[in-house]
């Protein structure tokens, strides 16, 4: 390997950085009181209180997944602080009137939140730990009925509507961490498209894990009604600690007859340094349920951060005709491991799924894709395309492949095709020839090698994705 | 309540497994296979390994160890192109029946009783299939009073099929064949390990062959699995191979109500190449797994995979192929692909085709696919004045056909083709 190559590979992270404001933290460990706590400071009703206490009941009877290809030690659930807020404040009614640190600690990100709001059009709920400090453009939205909001603010305004879907994608006792999450799970993101609106902007939450020491447990749910469309951004970032963090997301995705939903991450939370000390624990449950016929969920992910990732954004197919995709680039550096990749149930008749994965592994990083396809005895004429790719960057990294393929149903057609390489001499060679230098080669062809899932990410996102791989393989090739 | 079963069902299968044996190397071995055969339990739907696989109406049968088996008829199931035979009847091993050994190159030592002892016995017997985490190798490990040694000598080439016939023929019996082959360095030769029932009621054979492939040797393996209608087959084929030596396995499932064929493979020097074609052939209420294990540990080693199912009525076909290339096994070159067709709306196919991939100067890929025939290709016999049941039939003879054709032994492939034939209806070949 060479010394631009390895250069690349030591990128320190940009982004490590904390910002100080005073939070409101609740005493470390786990029990019935710890929930009614978070329940009672944030005012919940007595259903969400129910929803979260049977989810911890049943939390108490499971245990933690051991079949993932990752390594960490044991996680101490009880010593970890379960809710940290920032000091209450008066609600803010302009962006002048938030906190000049927090401000400042989005513009190091690259988010200049207010430009990008007003000249990309996109509105930003912005997530600071675990409560929802300002949503903006949000008139904008209500005029043509979306509503876009934190969720506690949604267990507020719109009860009927949170009560109807939350923990119909992923119930409570779906996993592990899922039930977890439903346990403690402090804010997060609302989004519901009313029956044949189409979103005028891209929604976007920009999360960021702050204060030391405390899980984030978000929830984010999102339902399209019929004929309803969106396209919903999340972007993270997190400031460079040395205590692993455990992050526990559920995204629930509900699209209705003929809605389209389309969801993109791009995650670059702390990786721990290069001997794998600290960094995010990232075990997030997220699936889109495909209720309705014609409906149509989209994932498109770029994960290049975190210690371990541990993430299978799913669809259920259920409605006939429906349409599941997963779009995934994951780069693993140093001793990142991921274990991700995704699930498409076929269910109803017709309904097709696509899933591209390109994996990217450097450094001593495991970089595993598990996938699952499933088609159901019901699932007439359902068809799947899967191409699972990886790169291998330096001779001590593995890239693993587990796709399950399960069929029961003969008027399906299943194709998956996976193949591993690596960047080859002659590649960099041909480019040396015509006066390109390695570094620049290895990044045009990354670049090609991500191409089909970036193509599918928002403009915005796929600018920010480009200069995010680019950052964390500068100098590794050679 | 399951593990019980599970647990009872294991000293069922141990059943008579006293280690015993003249040779000291061998009543060690088999006692220690005999500690980890009691502290492993059966295996279940929960062990990964055996997900899609449910053990329980084998745990519910009550087996025995198999009686004497008198007279057998086995000339029907010879093999014209063989040079030699052996005969193993309900795991035992039947020098009566076997023949053409001497004069055929072959060295073969029954390990039974004061057998002479040599060197490559204790070097490769129980060495290759490995019985630590596997409780149906470490019963068959325990189990073995029977077993059955071949040496290829330095520098031979063996011109004939050695036939290794394993018949069963008595209903509820548990057998333990064992066959081991050792192929010295520079050798050749091809055998044909073939399982056939002639009973219709339920046994369990639980067979394991290992073999050893010395530098720059190569090894051909037919392996037909042809037991009976209710048969419980476990079978365990284990391949080392060294420095620049060549293994190739053509294997066919189509027998058996449960089947599960465990095929690995480990690269024990650089430059070695394997190839793997598989066939399930299945119907009525069958299941046949699949499951392979391609450990490239060394460099320059190549693999090419290619496994099959046509999948009938209600059965189910399993296949998990993992192929691992280790750190420090540059330059590997692994192909590994998963065919299925799907005749029925109650056939099932679970398949997992995996990459385990440590190195980086390496080209690996694997495919799957599941599917019914291809419309366009009916519809362009029928253009040819096919009718559809006809242009179904000669389509999915074609593709497990040509499976089958590769395999090395005429008789052998003429007789797996009719076969075909009877199960899809399809054409007369001339």
């Amino acid at each position: 390997m060479s010394g631009a190559l390895q250069t690349l590979i030591d990128q320190p992270y940009k982004h490590g950085f904390v910002t100080d404001i005073e939070t409101d933290t609740v005493p470390k460990g786990l029990n019935e009181d710890v929930i009614r706590l978070i329940s009672r400071k944030k005012n919940e009703p007595d259903w969400l209180l129910e929803f979260r206490l049977s989810a911890y009941r049943h939390w108490l009877t499971m245990s933690e997944p051991e079949w993932p290809n990752v390594h960490y030690p044991a996680i101490d659930f009880q010593d970890i602080s379960y809710y940290s807020a920032p000091k209450a404040k008066k609600k803010l009614a302009s962006m002048d009137e938030v906190d000049p640190e927090l401000k400042r600690t989005f513009e190091k990100l690259g988010v200049p939140l207010h430009e990008q709001a007003a000249l990309a059009g996109v509105a930003v709920d912005v997530i600071f730990d675990s409560v929802s400090v300002t949503t903006t453009y949000k008139k904008k939205l209500a005029d043509v009925g979306v509503i876009f909001c934190s969720f506690s603010e949604a267990v507020h305004e719109y009860p009927e509507l949170v009560k109807k879907y939350l923990g119909t994608v992923v119930p409570p006792s779906d996993n592990f961490y899922a039930a977890l999450n439903s346990a403690v799970f402090t804010d997060g993101s609302f989004c519901f498209i009313p029956k044949g609106v189409k979103c005028p902007m891209e929604l976007s939450t920009y999360f960021r894990i702050n204060t030391q020491e405390s899980g984030q447990f978000e929830r984010t749910l999102i339902v399209a009604e019929e004929g309803a469309q969106v396209s919903y951004l999340e972007g993270c970032t997190a400031p460079k600690f040395d205590t692993n963090q455990l992050h526990a997301a559920v995204v629930e995705l509900v699209a209705l007859d003929n809605a389209d939903i389309k969801y993109s991450t791009v995650q670059n939370w702390y990786a721990g340094d290069e001997n794998g000390v600290g960094g995010i624990y990232n075990f997030v449950t997220k699936r889109g349920l495909c209720q309705g016929v014609n409906s149509k969920i989209s994932w498109t992910q770029v994960e290049t951060g975190s210690a371990i990732t541990w993430k299978y954004p799913s669809c259920v197919l259920l409605g006939d005709n429906s349409v599941g995709e997963f779009y995934s680039v994951a780069l693993t550096n140093h001793k990142q491991q991921a274990d991700t990749g995704t699930k498409m149930i076929h269910v109803g008749r017709n309904t097709r799924s696509t899933i591209i994965s390109k994996g990217i592994s450097a450094g001593e990083s495991n970089n595993s894709y598990r996938g699952l396809v499933k088609i159901g005895p019901k699932a007439e004429g359902a068809r799947n395309f899967s191409q699972c790719d990886s790169m291998l960057i330096g001779s001590r990294c593995g890239a693993n492949t587990f796709p399950y393929i399960q069929v029961q149903n003969n008027s399906a057609k299943v194709e998956h095709e996976a193949t591993t390489s690596k960047i080859g001499e002659d590649q960099l060679f041909y480019f040396a020839s015509r006066g390109i230098d390695a570094e620049e080669a290895v990044s045009m062809i990354i670049n090609g090698f991500v191409k089909d899932v970036f193509t599918q990410l928002p403009m915005e996102f796929a600018v920010e994705a480009g200069r995010l791989l680019g950052l964390k393989l500068e100098g590794s090739v050679g | 309540m399951a593990a019980q079963a599970s647990g009872s069902f294991l000293s069922t299968l141990l059943a008579g497994a006293a280690p015993g044996g003249a040779r000291q190397w061998l009543k060690q071995l088999r006692a220690n296979a005999l500690e980890r055969a009691n502290a492993l339990s059966a295996p279940t739907t929960r062990d990964e390994d055996w997900r899609f696989t449910d053990l329980t109406p084998l745990y519910r049968l009550a087996l025995h160890a198999p009686g004497e088996s008198g007279a057998v008829d086995v000339e029907a199931h010879r093999i014209a192109e063989a040079g030699s035979r052996l005969v193993f009847v309900n795991g035992a091993f039947r020098e009566d029946l076997s023949e053409g050994i001497g004069g055929s190159g072959l060295e073969v030592v029954r390990l039974r009783g004061e057998f002479a002892d040599a060197a490559w016995l204790s070097a490769h017997l129980g060495q290759i299939a490995a019985f630590a985490q596997d409780a149906f190798v470490a019963a068959n490990t325990a189990a073995m009073s029977d077993a059955v040694a071949v040496r290829v000598p330095r520098g031979v080439t063996i011109d004939k099929p050695l036939h290794c016939l394993f018949l069963n023929t008595e209903a509820n019996a548990v057998s333990h064949p064992r066959l081991l082959v050792v192929a010295e360095s520079g050798s050749d030769m091809l055998f044909v390990e073939d399982h056939i029932g002639t009973v219709d009621g339920a046994y369990c054979a639980n067979a394991v062959v290992e073999i050893a492939v010395a530098e720059n040797a190569e090894v051909r393996h037919v392996r037909l699995q042809r037991e009976g209608k209710a048969a419980y087959h476990i079978g365990t084929s284990a391949a080392s191979v060294a420095r620049d030596g060549r293994y190739r396995c053509w294997s066919v499932a189509m027998g058996a109500r449960l089947s599960r064929h465990n095929a690995n493979v480990r690269q024990d020097g650089e430059g070695t190449h394997f190839e793997m074609d598989g066939l399930a052939l299945l119907g009525t209420r069958q299941l046949a797994d699949t499951h392979s294990f391609i450990d490239h540990a060394r460099a320059h080693g190549t693999s090419r995979q290619m496994h099959k199912c046509v999948v009938a009525d209600g059965a189910h076909a399993v296949f998990n192929g993992r192929i691992l290339v280790r750190e420090g096994a540059q330059q590997t070159n692994s192909t590994q692909e998963s065919r299925n067709l799907l005749l029925s709306d109650k056939a099932r196919v679970d398949t997992k085709p995996q990459l385990e991939i440590f190195a980086d100067d390496v080209k690996c890929a694997h495919g799957a696919t599941v599917g019914q025939l291809e419309a366009e290709e009916v519809f362009y016999l029928r253009s040819r004045g096919l009718a559809e049941p006809e242009a179904r039939n000669l389509l999915t003879y074609a593709f497990a056909a040509d499976m089958v054709v590769r395999i090395p032994v005429p008789s052998v492939v003429r007789a797996l083709q009719a076969r075909i034939i009877e199960r899809t209806g399809g054409p007369e070949i001339p």
